[in-house]
């Protein structure tokens, strides 16, 4: 990592082992920061509606005792699921070798720890005394699944942030990157499943309380990360002087239609069960028949619909390898696992444990412009990072495995093989 | 570990030093899957809080002296006090060893909220909160469907409909406790679930992990006009956090009924102790075909129904 340029220009300051390129801020196009500023715009309308919501509490919310959870939860959800495409890529790099991910591995883990830090500011600009959060370390209550999910969210953050460090330092070398894969690629599997179990751990909540949760979230987690994924390595291709292969745009989608039609097989058996009719109960049906003719059959029925146009899109294999099909997929897919974590969210609260009607949750302005504040800061944090931190992977980025020549081990062993029949 | 360390290289000196190696190898190794083992079982025994409850009681078989003196002993045994602080927040403590419940006889009740009105008065409800402790559910003739219930009904109940009502059962088992991730709420050892205002995080998990819909979030400051305060309750403490049902613990602590069952004008709720085996409750849990809602979801309510 010893880049001599980088050094030698100006604006460049050298912290914790890594070059901060503050200059190329100063040569930014005015292109950049017209985009730096609608971010800044959107962040500071997201900062008015907290204020508005400290100062006037949870009144200018559209949650009600029916849906006690609004678009926050949905965000913490989706943001949680999308970093995990980061992890699968970074951790396939690392663990198994797909060199073809390797030029996407800073991007990625600086994604998902983005991603993580916007669940988690979900959740604080929810509460009205951010400051109560400290009974969370201070009394935690072993039996709640929010003790999990809160602390292997913010665990994994650290994760994150603490692997972006190794893998643009480059210290440790290949070792140090596998084990810091070893650390993520649990934490990650924990981090989803505890997600997953804030739903699926209540017996109150019928449609919730599935064990087929955990998976479906594991699944459409990866889905939607990757997809993302793939959507901003396309953009950051075109705009920044970074490349990528399309060899690995191939394997990429290849990668995303696998995981895609995995997801939506279990989506689809865990509606047969609820609608088969020796399984069938009144409690489930009356609910899910919410999701198929009802009040969110918007929501739902396009999860089915784009899902599986996604995945025909990608397993087509004369237009697959094409950019402008690869997309569309993707943005399909991140697009409908999102109506899929409002649905999800809604099949707990379209009807409350009493079996009273509850209906469609919408969220309110003051819900909606945080929401869109939050996610602006996120796009500004990478959209910073990628100019001030050198994300761009070098051809030799000191993580790189022994190179073991392969077809050079076997051609010598298949020579030392045949050699005593050629002696004889 | 490194207790057991140092006396096993100590007393095996002069043994070969390939064969200590090994050995201190081999407990150590026993020792961290010793350490692997414990460090994994205690999510999974601090999450199972179901016990059954034939261990000891009457149901296998041979019933013990306590529960042949009261028959509801294993009911009794069940409701022990969960993530209890151990001292008082904010009422008294309990005064003897009751352990509280609550029968409705839904034959008498008419629907007519006289309970739901008491309850708000009492216990100091935002009149703006646009909650109430109690629901009242309107049934259809022929059968307990939550479903097709309706707790909003008109005024002063239908004589051909039938009314159940609801509010926070108490649970045995209180998935809210459970689900509390700060242990906020706790389970007194007179049976009663109680909040700390001051502590909640207003993270709303026991809204949602309620199976009776009995928790309400103050999404407003409660306002109720001075006359009305009743000053041993609580009333700005409660702004943005959980409040529900509390049995009226600032009167039954005190020799009191809960307002609600003060305030039925036909008697169809008796409040008591099932520790006394006289009571209202024990009599009438013990004499009549009593049943509890969601009994199947075994989080043991302590609000009884006799029809």
């Amino acid at each position: 990592m010893t880049d001599a340029t980088a050094k030698s220009r100006p604006g460049v300051v050298r912290f914790i082992g890594v070059d901060f390129d503050f200059g190329a801020l100063k040569a930014a196009s005015p292109r950049y920061w017209t985009w730096v500023g609608v971010l800044g715009a959107f962040m500071a309308v997201g900062a008015v509606a907290w204020l508005v919501y400290m100062t006037h509490g949870g009144a200018v919310m559209a949650m009600r005792d029916g849906t006690p959870w609004g678009l926050w939860f949905t965000n913490y959800m989706y943001y949680v699921g999308l970093a995990a495409g980061g992890l699968v890529v970074y951790a396939s790099v690392h663990l198994f070798g797909a060199e073809q991910f390797r030029p996407l591995s800073r991007l990625a883990v600086l994604l998902a720890g983005v991603l993580v830090m916007l669940a988690l500011l979900g959740i604080v600009t929810d509460m009205e005394r951010p400051w109560r959060a400290v009974w969370m370390l201070l009394t935690p209550n072993p039996t709640s699944p929010f003790v999990y999910t809160g602390s292997a969210a913010n665990i994994y953050m650290i994760i994150c942030f603490v692997d972006l460090w190794v893998l643009i330092t480059g210290k440790g070398g290949h070792k140090l990157a596998l084990t810091m894969t070893l650390i993520a690629l649990p934490a990650a599997i924990y981090l989803h499943t505890t997600t997953a179990f804030v739903l699926s751990m209540n017996k109150s909540r019928e449609l919730w309380h599935s064990a087929m949760m955990v998976p479906i979230f594991l699944t459409s987690a990866t889905a939607s990360g990757v997809s993302l994924l793939l959507i901003v390595a396309y953009i950051v291709q075109s705009l920044t002087k970074m490349k990528f292969k399309p060899s690995m745009f191939r394997s990429l989608s290849t990668l995303l239609a696998t995981v895609m039609i995995i997801d939506l097989f279990m989506l689809v058996v865990e509606i047969l069960s609820i609608f088969w009719p020796t399984s069938a109960e009144p409690g489930h049906t009356i609910r899910m028949m919410e999701f198929f003719t009802g009040t969110y059959t918007w929501f739902f029925v396009p999860v089915l619909v784009l899902g599986g146009t996604a995945f025909a899109l990608l397993s087509r294999r004369k237009t697959r390898h094409l950019p402008a099909v690869q997309i569309t997929a993707a943005s399909l897919y991140v697009f409908a696992v999102f109506l899929k974590r409002y649905s999800l969210e809604g099949m707990g609260f379209v009807r409350d444990p009493l079996g009273q009607y509850i209906g469609l949750y919408v969220p309110s302005a003051v819900e909606i412009f945080l929401a869109l504040g939050i996610l602006a800061f996120g796009m500004l944090l990478v959209t910073l990072a990628l100019k001030v931190l050198p994300i761009e992977v070098p051809e030799d980025d000191g993580h790189g495995e022994p190179v073991i020549d392969y077809d050079a081990e076997f051609n010598a062993a298949a020579r030392a093989e045949l050699e005593p029949e050629v002696a004889s | 570990m490194s207790h057991e360390n140092g006396r096993v290289s100590a007393s095996e000196e002069t043994a070969e030093f390939k064969a200590t190696i090994s050995r201190r190898q081999f407990l150590q190794r026993v020792g961290i899957v010793a350490g692997l083992v414990v460090v994994g079982a205690i999510p999974a025994v601090l999450t199972s809080p179901e016990t059954l409850p034939s261990a000891d009681g009457a149901e296998s078989g041979a019933p013990t002296l306590a529960s042949k003196i009261n028959p509801l002993q294993h009911i009794i045994d069940q409701d022990q006090p969960v993530n209890y602080p151990g001292k008082p927040v904010w009422y008294a403590d309990p005064a003897g060893n009751q352990k509280w419940a609550m029968v409705i006889d839904v034959k008498a009740c008419v629907g007519c909220r006289k309970c739901v009105y008491a309850c708000v008065k009492e216990n100091n409800i935002g009149r703006n909160s646009g909650f109430t402790y109690i629901k009242v559910l309107e049934m259809e003739p022929g059968s307990v469907d939550l479903e097709t219930s309706n707790a909003n009904y008109t005024e002063g109940g239908s004589p051909d409909k039938w009314y159940l009502p609801v509010q926070c059962m108490h649970c045995a088992k209180p998935t809210c406790v459970y689900g509390c991730p700060v242990k906020a709420t706790w389970k007194e050892p007179d049976g009663i679930v109680l909040i700390d205002y001051n502590k909640c995080i207003a993270c709303r998990n026991c809204i949602v992990t309620c199976p009776y819909a009995a928790r309400h979030f103050n999404w407003v400051d409660p306002e109720v006009p001075k006359a009305e305060i009743n000053p041993k309750v609580p009333l700005q403490q409660k702004s943005g956090v959980v409040e529900k049902c509390t049995f009226c613990v600032q009167r039954t602590r005190n020799g009191m009924t809960t307002a609600c069952t003060e305030a039925c004008p036909v008697g169809a709720r008796k409040f008591g102790d099932l520790n006394d085996p006289n009571s209202d409750v024990s009599v009438l849990i013990r004499t009549r075909r009593a049943f509890r809602l969601k009994e199947d979801l075994g989080s043991g309510p302590m609000i009884w129904y006799v029809g």
